[in-house]
């Protein structure tokens, strides 16, 4: 009993790691520019299709075209934020929801337009087996996507900490009027937050598709797990989305086994309800970013 | 001029001639064509334009941005559904019992969310439409799982099945008229400016005594009822039922699309958009649905994108831009003497006297206020006197709003006690039950709601202590002409100047009826010319009985309204005393004008 119990461990920390990846650009884009983007999980969508289609036409694994879809996505990510968010960035919450929204249906549709509503999977026979350490099974996909994404994760926090850039996005995040006074260029240093944010959801699709099917509506389901993450780890705190991640992957690892596979919604949802009402600026909330 | 504005008044007026001749195009309307495609169409945009109006009420008059009415929705046609399948119940019964079950669950979602930033609100309503359609899906012995349920071909009265289409389409309508008519209701009433009051400014709301979680989830309770009905009527109509068809999160979408094409919190907005969006939708759906599947979600966001950023304020607004100005000038030919024509009571009194001149009214003990680790306010003890006028002065940063906002309820000081007229109010949250105390604010960045009239502003304070409508409208005709903004009472606030604006927060503030009245800043950025005009303001204020605590940077007028003054300097009380005891104190002027260096 207990090696399950361990076992059940291992395998949520290791999804919690890819769910943090997906939570940090939401939450990086939302703590930055102050708008949630509702078409966070269709952009996850599509990295997954991208890589399910090197690997279908060119045989490129997902782990080598990751290195060509973050720059795109990134690219994509500013191209967003300059012709949609921009315009709109004074504007009330409701514009901004409803222009995500949209963005989000337009994709979710362009998606099933063009490669229909099928479920599409990459199975790499290489992949199917599992490392193992002191009885425990490691799955060879998620433990790469694990340490991929904490190494992204690590990357990115450096990168905010260190380089001028960062400390200038950081400085936006605090106050964007105080931030244009001393020379940061706001629309530049929008569309960087934004890039990367895309940029995280373009690996974690590349590290999603060997294990999860995609189709369209893919996006819908980890786009809730998102959320999720985001407001229990507090809205904008990128450490309190990694906690927050680990800890929804563990609920989803022990709630499938000792519950059922289906509930799992159910039990995200009674934690969100939970969190709302005991601490709803989340686990890092009213510290500092 | 004057007959026209009779006219506008009169029951044959044009605009009333316009609804009767809408009202008789909307009855006849289903009874057009014979043919199922129209009626369907008619149908739905009945039933659309229904919900969404229901949906209106929470994201339009109060600014909550629901994106999880397919929930309630869903929740409505499941019910009725299930307990006329199981229980034979009646469906009619069931528009009540589909309308209450999903009423629980609005405030299951809307208890813990209206606390919260809206934000948290859009997020948590959108997880809780995904999530119920995963139970729906997975909760198999309740709702058939993914089969769905199908209610039988049985037609009567008292199934709501009928043979034709064209009684759904009147049971439709008449759920829309209902709707629309409850918001109209809600909208000419206290309710309806309290929510005003929160979309606008909910710190501002709150000061002037409006509860606004609570008020949130009243509208939201209403909202989700009308929207479960909604849902029932569907069941009756598509007489099947499955988690993909009643929990969809486009459905949710759709209900503020069209309240935002519509026009956002205008009545009769969500009719004007339904017209439009659904049968547009509808003819797409069935160009390229077939062939195409998702081309016509991909037009449809397209859409809402160049909307929202194109026209924002939506048909309805966009007609009352064009012809507001039309009849706004006729009310200001019309002179203000007119206007003001209907006040009838004299006597002008704006507060009960308590207690003597002299009482002590407001009691600050040793209060405490620290953020993280600095200490805003350190040990702060005074008193005021029923009548007085106080002034609390002090460098930047020295802690005079954060006192405010500890007295008024915003902050939790973390030790000390207040005491307003003997009762202890320290740490009474949130600032709607300090008002109820009588004790008004206003603020130091100018918080005017600032998209409806100077009427309708000072209204929302009316509404403390008015319940009824007309009243209410006369009280705050009375307290506008006493602070001076009369010309001013029917223009939007965002169209006033600073001073106008200060103006209106004022006259709000009074109308609350407040004892204790506390002015953060009231007189920064006046011209000497308005600084007179203010000081005299707050002079006939005080004759009329308020006491005044004020804010000031502006010394002139706090050094001659005052008959007290306190000194704060980093956080703590250095001098208290008339205006020119203050004035000479040395720790004052220290404070002011930094260290004197002595040379020997």
């Amino acid at each position: 009993m207990e090696i399950i119990i361990l076992q059940l461990a291992v395998n949520g920390i290791l999804l919690g790691g890819l769910y943090a990846l997906i939570s940090i650009g939401l939450t990086l884009i939302f703590g930055i520019i102050d708008v949630v983007n509702f078409a966070h999980g269709e952009f996850l969508m599509l990295s997954m299709y991208f890589c399910y289609w090197m690997w279908a036409l060119f045989g490129v694994i997902p782990y080598l075209s990751l290195l060509l879809s973050i720059p795109i996505f990134f690219f994509i990510g500013r191209i967003v934020q300059k012709l949609l968010i921009w315009p709109i960035i004074e504007k009330p919450m409701l514009n901004q929801i409803f222009t995500t929204l949209g963005l989000s249906l337009i994709l979710m549709n362009g998606a099933l337009l063009f490669w229909k509503a099928n479920s599409r999977a990459i199975r790499m026979p290489g992949l199917a087996q599992s490392a193992k350490i002191l009885n425990l099974r490691f799955s060879y996909p998620r433990l790469i996507a694990f340490i991929i994404a904490l190494t992204i994760i690590a990357l990115l926090f450096t990168f905010l900490k260190k380089t001028r850039m960062g400390r200038a996005i950081r400085a936006l995040a605090q106050d964007r009027r105080a931030s244009m006074l001393v020379g940061i260029n706001v629309d530049y240093h929008y569309q960087i937050a934004f890039g990367i944010g895309l940029a995280c959801t373009a690996a974690a699709g590349a590290l999603l598709i060997p294990i999860y099917n995609v189709s369209p509506t893919t996006g819908q389901l980890f786009c809730l797990i998102a959320f999720v993450i985001v407001v229990m780890g507090g809205f904008g705190y990128l450490q309190g989305s990694l906690i927050a991640g680990i800890i929804i992957g563990l609920v989803e690892s022990y709630s499938g086994f000792f519950l059922s596979i289906h509930l799992k919604e159910a039990v995200y949802f009674m934690i969100f309800v939970l969190v709302l009402l005991i601490k709803p600026s989340g686990i890092m909330g009213g510290k500092e970013r | 001029m004057k007959s026209i504005i009779k006219r506008k008044n009169s029951i044959l007026s044009y605009r009333n001639i316009f609804y009767l001749l809408a009202l008789i195009t909307l009855t006849l309307s289903p009874i057009f064509s014979q043919s199922s495609f129209y009626s369907d169409m008619v149908f739905t945009v009945f039933l659309f334009a229904g919900m969404s109006a229901a949906w209106n009420l929470v994201g339009g008059f109060t600014g909550q941005i629901s994106l999880g009415h397919t929930v309630f929705f869903g929740v409505g046609a499941y019910t009725s559904t299930l307990l006329y399948l199981h229980f034979g119940w009646s469906p009619w019964i069931n528009l009540i019992g589909g309308g209450l079950v999903a009423t629980i669950f609005g405030v299951i979602l809307g208890y813990p969310c209206f606390k919260l930033k809206s934000h948290f609100f859009a997020l948590t309503s959108i997880a809780f439409g995904q999530i119920m359609y995963f139970i729906s899906l997975f909760w198999r012995e309740l709702t058939n799982g993914a089969n769905g349920l199908l209610i039988s071909f049985n037609p009567g009265f008292s199934n709501i099945i009928f043979d034709s289409k064209i009684p759904y389409a009147y049971l439709a309508l008449s759920f829309m008229l209902i709707t629309l008519f409850v918001s109209y209701l809600i909208r000419k009433s206290k309710f309806g400016f309290y929510l005003i009051a929160i979309k606008e400014d909910q710190d501002a709301a709150e000061s002037v005594g409006v509860n606004s979680s609570q008020y949130k989830l009243y509208i939201f309770m209403v909202s989700t009822f009308f929207t479960g009905i909604g849902g029932v009527l569907y069941a009756r109509y598509i007489m099947y039922i499955d988690p993909a068809s009643v929990f969809n999160v486009a459905l949710s979408i759709q209900l503020g699309v069209i309240s935002i094409l519509g026009g956002l919190g205008m009545v009769l907005g969500p009719l004007f958009g339904a017209i439009i969006i659904i049968p547009l939708e509808i003819l797409l759906r069935g160009w390229f649905g077939q062939t195409f599947a998702g081309l016509n979600y991909v037009i449809y966001g397209a859409l809402l994108i160049i909307m929202i950023r194109k026209a924002p304020q939506g048909i309805v607004g966009w007609l009352k831009e064009k012809y507001q100005p039309y009849f706004e000038s006729l009310l200001r030919v019309s002179n203000t003497q007119k206007l003001y024509d209907d006040i009838k009571i004299k006597e002008f009194v704006l507060i009960n006297k308590y207690g003597k001149k002299g009482d002590v009214l407001l009691e600050v003990n040793k209060i405490n206020k620290r953020f993280g680790g600095l200490r805003a306010v350190k040990d702060v003890s005074f008193y005021i006197k029923q009548g007085e006028i106080v002034g609390l002065i002090g460098p930047n940063g020295a802690g005079k709003t954060t006192l405010f906002n500890v007295i008024t309820g915003f902050y939790q000081p973390e030790s000390g006690i207040i005491k307003f007229m003997d009762k202890k109010i320290t740490g009474l949250r949130p600032p709607y039950k300090v008002c109820d105390r009588s004790i008004a604010r206003t603020f130091q960045l100018v918080k005017s709601f600032n998209q409806i009239t100077v009427l309708e502003n000072v209204m929302v304070g009316a509404f403390h202590k008015i319940n009824s409508y007309t009243i209410a409208e006369q009280f705050a005709k009375k307290i506008i002409r006493f602070v001076g903004l009369e010309k001013s009472t029917y223009l939007l606030a965002k169209n006033l100047t600073l001073c106008d604006k200060k103006r209106v927060e004022l006259a709000r503030a009074l109308a609350t009826k407040p004892r204790l009245l506390l002015l953060d800043e009231i007189m920064s950025g006046l011209n000497p010319t308005e600084l007179n005009e203010f000081t005299i303001l707050l002079r006939k204020i005080s004759n009329q009985g308020i006491t005044l605590f004020i804010i000031e940077h502006v010394m002139k007028p706090v050094m001659t309204l005052s008959d007290r003054i306190i000194v704060l300097n980093y956080g703590e009380k250095i001098a208290e005393g008339s205006p020119k005891e203050v004035s000479e104190n040395e720790k004052v002027i220290k404070a002011y004008l930094g260290e004197v260096k002595k040379f020997a």
